[in-house]
């Protein structure tokens, strides 16, 4: 029985957590690179040196003596989100969208007291949420309002987000993770988000995964969650495809919010990307990744190239010769 | 980058071979150390009345050199002083000393271990003809014999036997004829002087043993017996039945070549007893008292020299890399979260304090306290470093209060709470908050199953006497372990809850 589980997951080219660690985190990701992607702000910094958008840089709190100046230094700014500069899975940040007399009012509308704030911010300072349980900074950014275009599926005002996992300068596969209200508006898929496939050649939604189950609609708004066509999808894949340039790293998750105004922004990026994407995409990463060791030398030269040529080999639904079978 | 990681795994395994093959053909180290060996306790008692004078007492002692060992003595003289005497083929215990006047009490006692292998491969000359052997008597015996001489001397040494068992028959008239004359001769003499008298006319080396019979008893007297040598070994013959006593069950001579098996001198004895009995004694005790003595370098640098109370650590601390192994199993293979690599490892430490019932009950019941309270505390608002303090309090006072318990009711299960690691348990219970507030309550549980089952798991393992003993005895092993781990470094498959994990994709669409 085990036998025939294995042999089926190796025919659909799914990537396990021992292979993605040993070939292709330990193998084309440099230790060097990590403080990058790790620590936001030396990812927005660096983006902005090679044109990426990421949301604006409002303040960064180093210590716990200045956190009770930023009040001041936040000036008049009625929202932003803090965050962890090194936190991991989502955790730790908080979105402000407005001020009363009362404190902070979160996006959930929870209100939060100046006293709960200071405390959270020194929460933030501890290490609790960062990556090694080490000292960390907290960082103040603008929040961003997020295109209506995930509307039906998305709850509380979450901002849904799309992974791209790029593999040597290839956009190789894609979803959007929809908050839920298990998620309590948070995009991640571990607390109860939803996470639906991209196609990587057409930008259109796919099927979705909830709790590693199989899904056609948002548990909450009833909407059905596939053919949804993602705007700025060419944009999008090519600076994710700029991302292997900018940080180095051979196999990494970009994570991007679709702002209304500016179109995608670069929120973080990840050099250890989960697995659950081949589960909401229904096929399998190593597939995808061994086709790419094969592409032309030629093609590796420009996001451009990379891009097209991802989007042809991995999409499924338009721009692919009729008859063509989808892969994994 | 596999091939290097292949030959130096293979250098391991290979390394571990040789030393275990070496140490089991050269010098003798049991396969399987737990197993268990008979072997003879020889309790000698010796109740010693002076006469006023200086007493001298030889006492023939257990001999090596006749396929038993001696993995142990001891020795309690009294007030008298003792040294070991070699004579000849025999070892004699001497004690002398002015004694008291009151009868004083000797005791000798030793570990006899039968090991046939060890049999001495030098072929002793033919001796004399006993004293009490006349020229006559000679000849009758030669003539006798003569018939047996062409025969190999193991179905020489039967041929004797049977004869002195009277079943002997064939070989003619005149032979019959010698027979009866010498029978007839042999009264005259002792029936060990006619055994070795025959013996020695069938040109086969013979010496008169004293010594004990193999049974489980309290023997008052000696056995005595003739051992004939047939060419690689000694053969033990009773000189009154012409029984030839079989390999399978060694006897234990004490003195050879006519010298008693105990002598006085100044002192009456006033009373002996020879008491064995049979014990089992595993291997890896009897290895433990022959390395004491060994001079051999890898003897000499054994864990086994290590003094007793040091020992106990690494029996346990060498299986602690097969419980890392199984940490990596679990989470590699079979994909069973646990709370870090350690904290399995070291409870199952403390588990061996506590018992693992006791332990499962104690950590569980400790990490629901120390979550309730780490909830509330959420409320606070503390900075990170005093909450882990407050919890860390928390732990201690737990173990406090049980301690006292356990004292009150006289469990010592929970007097030992102490030695579970409490930095690990407070760490755990951080961790165990944090999971429950990240992922839910859900993979919590698992989490903490998890690493209790791992815990277990690597309890029985570590606790395991017989590899704690093959452990100890080649510490080489552990070589081999490194090579596993290595190995399963290379693992690239799938773990086993992958493939619940993404059995969506593994269906056909």
């Amino acid at each position: 029985m085990i036998g025939r589980g294995v042999r089926r997951l190796r025919e659909a080219g799914v990537l396990g957590m021992n292979r993605r660690n040993a070939e292709y985190i330990m193998g084309h990701n440099p230790r060097s690179a990590y403080p990058i992607v790790d620590d936001k702000v030396l990812t927005k910094r660096l983006a902005r040196r090679f044109g990426i958008p990421t949301p604006a840089l409002y303040a960064v709190v180093e210590n716990h003596g200045s956190i009770a100046g930023l009040a001041g230094l936040l000036g008049g700014l009625r929202e932003f989100v803090v965050k962890p500069a090194r936190g991991a899975g989502g955790s730790g940040i908080v979105l402000i969208r407005d001020r009363t007399e009362q404190g902070f009012v979160t996006q959930s509308g929870r209100v939060l007291t100046p006293d709960d704030f200071a405390y959270h911010l020194a929460t933030l300072l501890s290490g609790v949420h960062s990556l090694g349980g080490t000292e960390d900074r907290a960082i103040v950014e603008a929040l961003v309002h997020p295109d209506p275009v995930f509307a039906g599926v998305t709850v509380r005002e979450g901002v849904p987000d799309i992974r791209i996992i790029v593999y040597r300068g290839f956009p190789v596969m894609a979803m959007v993770r929809l908050p839920t209200e298990a998620s309590d508006g948070k995009a991640n898929l571990h607390r109860g988000a939803i996470g639906a496939g991209i196609d990587i050649g057409a930008g259109v939604t796919l099927s979705a995964v909830h709790r590693s189950r199989i899904v056609a609609q948002h548990p909450d708004t009833g909407n059905p969650v596939a053919g949804i066509r993602v705007p700025s999808w060419e944009e999008m894949l090519l600076l994710a495809a700029r991302a292997t340039e900018m940080t180095g790293l051979g196999y990494l998750g970009a994570d991007f919010v679709l702002d209304r105004e500016a179109g995608p922004v670069l929120l973080e990026l990840n050099a250890r990307p989960g697995l659950a994407i081949q589960i909401a995409n229904r096929a399998g990463l190593r597939g995808r990744l061994e086709e790419t060791d094969r592409a032309p030398a030629a093609l590796f030269a420009t996001a451009a190239s990379r891009v097209a040529w991802a989007r042809q080999r991995f999409g499924r639904v338009a721009e692919q010769p009729a008859g063509s079978s989808p892969r994994g | 980058m596999r091939r290097p990681v292949f030959l130096l795994v293979a250098a391991l395994f290979c390394a571990t071979a040789v030393l275990i093959l070496y140490r089991t053909f050269r010098l003798d180290y049991p396969l399987l150390p737990a197993a268990r060996e008979q072997t003879w306790q020889l309790i000698v008692n010796v109740y010693l009345t002076p006469k006023g004078e200086e007493s001298v007492l030889a006492l023939a002692l257990p001999l090596e050199h006749t396929g038993n060992a001696v993995v142990e003595e001891r020795i309690f003289s009294g007030p008298y002083g003792f040294a070991i005497r070699t004579e000849g083929a025999n070892r004699l215990g001497v004690w002398t000393g002015t004694g008291i006047g009151e009868s004083e009490e000797i005791t000798y006692r030793a570990t006899i271990h039968a090991r046939p292998r060890r049999a001495p491969t030098q072929s002793p000359l033919l001796g004399p003809y006993p004293p009490a052997v006349g020229e006559g008597e000679r000849r009758l015996a030669e003539e006798t014999a003569a018939p047996w001489l062409g025969l190999a001397p193991g179905p020489r040494l039967r041929a004797v036997a049977a004869f002195l068992a009277d079943e002997s028959e064939g070989g003619g008239p005149s032979a019959a004829a010698a027979r009866g004359r010498w029978r007839v001769a042999q009264a005259k003499l002792s029936r060990m002087d006619a055994a070795l008298a025959l013996l020695r006319a069938a040109d086969l080396p013979a010496r008169p043993v004293e010594g004990l019979l193999p049974t489980a008893d309290v023997h008052t007297r000696t056995a005595r017996w003739v051992e004939a040598w047939t060419g690689r070994r000694w053969t033990g013959l009773n000189p009154e039945t012409g029984e030839v006593y079989p390999e399978t069950t060694p006897l234990l001579p004490l003195a050879v070549g006519g010298l008693p098996a105990v002598a006085a001198r100044g002192a009456e004895i006033a009373d002996i007893r020879w008491g064995l009995s049979r014990q089992a004694v595993s291997q890896w005790r009897l290895l433990y008292e022959r390395i004491a003595r060994s001079g051999h370098f890898l003897d000499r640098w054994s864990l086994l020299q290590l003094p007793p109370e040091f020992q106990g650590t690494f029996r346990v601390l060498l299986l602690v890399p097969i419980g890392a192994l199984i940490i990596s199993l679990m989470r590699n293979v079979v994909g069973l979260p646990t709370f870090g690599i350690f904290m399995p490892m070291l409870i199952a430490l403390a588990f061996r304090n506590t018992g693992w019932l006791y332990g499962i009950a104690i950590f569980c019941g400790v990490l629901a306290v120390g979550f309730a309270v780490r909830t509330f505390l959420d409320r606070l608002h503390l900075l990170l470093i005093p909450r882990l303090a407050v919890i860390l309090t928390l732990v201690v006072a737990c173990f406090t209060v049980l301690a006292l318990v356990g004292s009150k009711w006289g469990m010592r299960e929970f007097m030992a709470v102490g030695l579970i690691p409490f930095v690990i348990l407070t760490m755990t219970i951080e961790r165990f908050f944090i999971l429950v507030e990240e992922s839910g309550s859900r993979e919590a549980l698992i989490t903490a199953a998890g690493s209790i089952a791992v815990a277990v798991g690597t309890y029985g393992i570590i606790g395991w006497e017989t590899l704690q003993l093959t452990f100890f005895i080649y510490p080489e092993l552990i070589l081999s372990v490194a090579g596993l781990q290595i190995l399963l470094g290379r693992y690239r498959g799938y773990r086993l809850s992958e493939l619940f994990r993404f059995r969506s994709l593994g269906e056909t669409p």
